[in-house]
C-alpha cells in the first residue's frame, strides 16, 4: 500500500465522524476542571473495543488531542487549568480574559493547539523510529536534571520576587513529599493524619491553588467576573491569525519542545508547556509582559502541550513505552485489540499505524472549527451567566472533579484547604505557580535523584553519574543558560552600547 | 492584540515599604520547614529523608534571606504598594469566609450526607453568598431549579456515565 492509500483509508466517513466526535467529546471533558486527558481517554476506551484497530486509534487520538486543547478553556476563563497541561496557559490566558480579550485568547489557543498537534503528528509520521531512541537514552539522572531545568522557570514565575518564588517552590517540593515515599515506602509528613496518607494529588492541588482563590474573590464583590465589551467581536480569527503569524517562530519552537518532551516517558504535557513557556519568555523581546496577558505565552503553552500528543505516541508505538499517561491507556486498549507495538509495527502493521497518523492529523485539523465553535460557546456562557449561578456551578465542578480523580473525599478537603492557603499567600506576595511547579517536578526530581545516587554510589562514580553523561551535560548547559541568560543579555547590551559610543 | 502591561504594585507590601506580611509568612514557612526536618528524624531509610531534608533546609535559608532583606532594605516610597489589609478591605470578608465554609462543611459531612446532598447544600449556600442582585419572583424560582438541574446533571454524568463511585452517605444506606 502507498501513503495515499493510507490517507484514503483514514478519510472514510466513519473515521471522519469518529475523529470529529472524539475531538468534541475530548474538548468538553478536558474543559471540566479535574477531568484530565487520561480520564477522558480511559472513560471512552471501552467504546473502541468493537472497532477496527485503526478506527479505534483515531478515536482515542482525537479524544486525547481534544482534551488537551479543552483544558485551555477553564485556564483562560476561570484561571483553573482544565488539565495539568494547561497550567502555563493560566499565566497569560487569564489576564487576557480579565482585560476583555478572553475570546481572542481562546481562538489563539485553538490555532496554537492545531499547529502544535500537526507538528507533533508530523514528527510521528517522519521521524518516529530514530526519535524513539532518544527516549531510551534518558536515565534517572537525565530526568533529575530535566526537573532541575524545569525549576529554573521559578525566576519567570516569581513576579519580581525571586526569594518568594524559591520559598514557594520549596513548599511545593515538600508538598510533593507528603504521603508514602515512592522509593523506600516510608510515610512522610502525614503527622498521623489519614487524610494526608495518599499524598497531595497534583490536579487537586492545581484546582485548589488556582481556582479557589478566584472563587473567594468572586463571591466578595458584585463586580463582573471578566471584562465584557458591549459589541460582539465574533471569533476574532483574523486578529488571532495575525498574532500567530507574527509568533510563528515561537509556535514552531514550542511545538518542537512539546514533541521532544512528549517523547520522554513520564514527562507529559504540563512540563512541555512550562518549558516552552520559559523558552518563549526567555527569547522574547516582550519578556517583561509575560504573566500579564502576553499572547505569546498562550501560544507557547498551547502549541507545546498539543505537540506532546504526537510526541508521546512515538515511544508508545515504536517501543511499547507510553510517553504520556493517556498513551498508557491507549497502549492497553491496543493490546486488548491484539496489536503488538514495537519497531516492527511500522513495517508489519503499516496500514494501522499510517492510517492512524493520518487520522490524528485529520482530528487535529477538525479541532480548528470544532474548537472555535465550542470555545465561543464557552466564552459566551461564562460572560453571560449570572454570578449567583457561575460561582456555585464552578465550585461544585471543582468538588466533583477533584473527587473523581482518586474517588477520595480527602482530596476534596485538601483542594479546598490548599485554595485557602493559596488565597492567603497570594495576598502576601507569593505566587501559586512556583508551588505548583515544585509539586509537579518534586516527584520526578526526587525519584531521578535517588535512583541516580544509588546507581552512582554502587558504581563508585557519583560525579560521573551526575556530571559525566552527554545528555545530562546538555541539560545542565540549558539550565545555566536559562538561569543566567538575563545577566548575559544585560552584559551584551552594555558591551554593545559601549562599542557604539566608541 | 498586544496591550502594554500596566505597572502593578507588588502584592504583599504595606505602606512605608516594609513587607510585614512577607516577613510573617517567611516565619510561618520556617516553622513548617522545622516541622518537616523534625519529621525526617523518624524516617529510617536515607532515600526517604535526603531529598525533603535538603529542601526544608533550603527553605529555611531562603526564608531567613527574605526576612533579612525585608528588615535591612531601604524603605520604598509610601503609597506605591498595596498591602494585604487593603486587599481584604476590598470586598466582603464574611462572604469570603462563607464560601470556604460552604465548600468545606459539606465536603467534611460527605461520608454521612453523601455527595448529592452535600452538593445541593454547597450549591445553595454559595448561590446565596454570590447573589448581589435582588431576589425577584422569577429568580426565586429559576435559580434554585437551574442549580438543582446542574447538580443532578453532573451527579448523573459522573455516577452513571463515567461510573465514578460517588459516596451515597451513611444516612442513606
Amino acid at each position: 500500500m502507498t501513503g495515499l492509500d493510507y490517507l484514503w483509508q483514514a478519510l472514510t466517513p466513519l473515521n471522519i465522524l469518529l475523529a470529529l466526535a472524539g475531538v468534541v467529546a475530548g474538548t468538553i471533558i478536558g474543559s471540566l476542571p479535574g477531568l484530565t486527558a487520561t480520564m477522558a481517554v480511559a472513560v471512552l476506551v471501552p467504546i473502541t473495543f468493537s472497532m477496527e484497530p485503526a478506527s479505534a486509534l483515531i478515536l482515542m487520538g482525537a479524544i486525547y488531542t481534544g482534551a488537551i486543547y479543552g483544558g485551555a478553556y477553564s485556564a483562560i476563563l476561570l484561571n483553573t487549568p482544565g488539565t495539568p497541561s494547561a497550567i502555563a496557559t493560566t499565566f497569560d490566558g487569564y489576564p487576557m480574559a480579565k482585560r476583555g480579550d478572553g475570546d481572542l485568547a481562546i481562538t489563539l489557543a485553538c490555532i496554537s493547539s492545531v499547529v502544535g498537534g500537526l507538528i507533533g503528528a508530523g514528527f510521528l509520521f517522519a521521524l518516529a523510529p530514530p526519535l524513539a531512541e532518544v527516549a531510551l537514552a534518558f536515565g534517572p539522572v537525565e530526568y533529575f536534571w530535566l526537573a532541575v531545568f524545569g525549576l529554573t522557570l521559578i525566576s519567570a514565575l516569581s513576579e519580581g520576587n525571586l526569594l518568594k518564588g524559591l520559598i514557594g517552590a520549596c513548599f511545593g517540593l515538600l508538598l510533593a513529599s507528603v504521603g508514602v515515599a515512592e522509593i523506600s515506602a516510608d510515610i512522610r509528613f502525614t503527622f498521623g493524619s489519614q487524610v494526608l496518607l495518599g499524598g497531595i494529588e497534583t490536579v487537586s492541588a492545581l484546582i485548589g491553588l488556582y481556582c479557589i482563590p478566584v472563587m473567594i474573590d468572586l463571591v466578595a464583590t458584585p463586580d463582573r467576573h471578566l471584562k465584557v465589551t458591549t459589541e460582539s467581536k465574533g471569533f476574532r480569527l483574523r486578529e488571532a491569525l495575525v498574532i500567530s503569524w507574527k509568533g510563528k517562530f515561537n509556535l514552531i519552537r514550542s511545538s518542537v519542545i512539546g514533541t521532544l518532551v512528549g517523547i520522554l516517558p513520564g514527562a507529559g504535557g504540563s512540563i512541555a508547556g512550562l518549558v516552552a513557556y520559559s523558552e518563549a519568555r526567555r527569547s522574547s523581546r516582550r519578556s517583561a509582559f509575560f504573566g500579564k496577558g502576553e499572547p505569546d505565552g498562550v501560544q507557547a503553552t498551547e502549541s507545546a502541550n498539543n505537540a506532546t500528543v504526537g510526541g508521546g505516541f512515538i515511544p508508545t508505538l515504536v517501543l511499547g513505552i507510553p510517553g504520556t499517561p493517556p498513551d498508557a491507556v491507549i497502549l492497553g486498549a491496543l493490546m486488548i485489540q491484539g496489536v503488538r507495538t514495537g519497531p516492527s509495527l511500522f513495517t508489519e502493521n503499516g496500514s494501522i499505524v499510517y492510517t492512524f497518523i493520518y487520522g490524528l492529523i485529520l482530528a487535529t485539523v477538525l479541532m480548528l472549527p470544532a474548537g472555535l465553535v465550542i470555545g465561543r460557546y464557552a466564552y459566551k456562557t461564562i460572560i453571560t451567566i449570572p454570578k449567583a449561578m457561575l460561582v456555585p456551578t464552578v465550585a461544585f465542578m471543582t468538588m466533583i472533579g477533584t473527587y473523581a480523580i482518586r474517588n477520595s473525599i480527602s482530596d476534596v478537603v485538601i483542594m479546598i484547604v490548599l485554595g485557602v492557603v493559596g488565597w492567603f499567600i497570594n495576598r502576601f506576595g507569593f505566587s501559586p505557580s512556583p508551588i505548583v511547579l515544585g509539586l509537579i517536578l518534586g516527584r520526578i526530581a526526587e525519584q531521578g535523584f535517588v535512583q541516580a545516587w544509588t546507581i552512582g554510589a554502587a558504581g563508585e562514580d557519583l560525579t560521573g553519574m551526575f556530571f559525566g553523561r552527554p545528555i545530562s551535560l546538555v541539560i545542565i548547559v540549558f539550565t545555566l543558560l536559562s538561569l543566567f541568560y538575563p545577566l548575559i543579555r544585560k552584559r551584551w547590551s552594555a558591551t554593545g552600547a559601549v562599542q557604539n559610543a566608541d | 492584540m498586544r496591550t502594554e502591561a500596566k505597572k502593578r504594585p507588588e502584592a504583599g507590601k504595606t505602606r512605608g515599604g516594609i513587607d510585614l506580611a512577607g516577613t510573617l509568612s517567611a516565619m510561618v514557612f520556617i516553622v513548617l520547614a522545622c516541622l518537616a526536618l523534625w519529621d525526617t528524624t523518624s524516617m529510617t531509610d536515607s532515600d526517604s529523608y535526603v531529598f525533603p531534608w535538603a529542601i526544608a533546609a533550603a527553605m529555611i535559608v531562603f526564608c531567613i534571606l527574605l526576612i533579612v532583606y525585608n528588615l535591612t532594605r531601604a524603605a520604598v516610597g509610601a503609597g506605591d504598594s498595596e498591602g494585604p489589609e487593603s486587599s481584604l478591605n476590598h470586598g466582603s470578608t464574611p462572604r469570603r469566609v462563607g464560601l470556604v465554609v460552604a465548600m468545606l462543611g459539606p465536603a467534611l459531612a460527605m461520608p454521612w450526607t453523601g455527595f448529592l446532598l452535600s452538593g445541593i447544600i454547597a450549591f445553595g449556600a454559595i448561590m446565596l453568598l454570590a447573589m448581589y442582585d435582588p431576589w425577584t419572583g422569577r429568580r426565586r424560582i429559576v435559580f434554585p431549579l437551574a442549580g438543582l438541574a446542574i447538580v443532578l446533571g453532573f451527579y448523573t454524568l459522573f455516577s452513571k456515565v463515567l461510573l465514578v463511585p460517588l459516596p451515597v452517605g451513611i444516612w442513606f444506606r
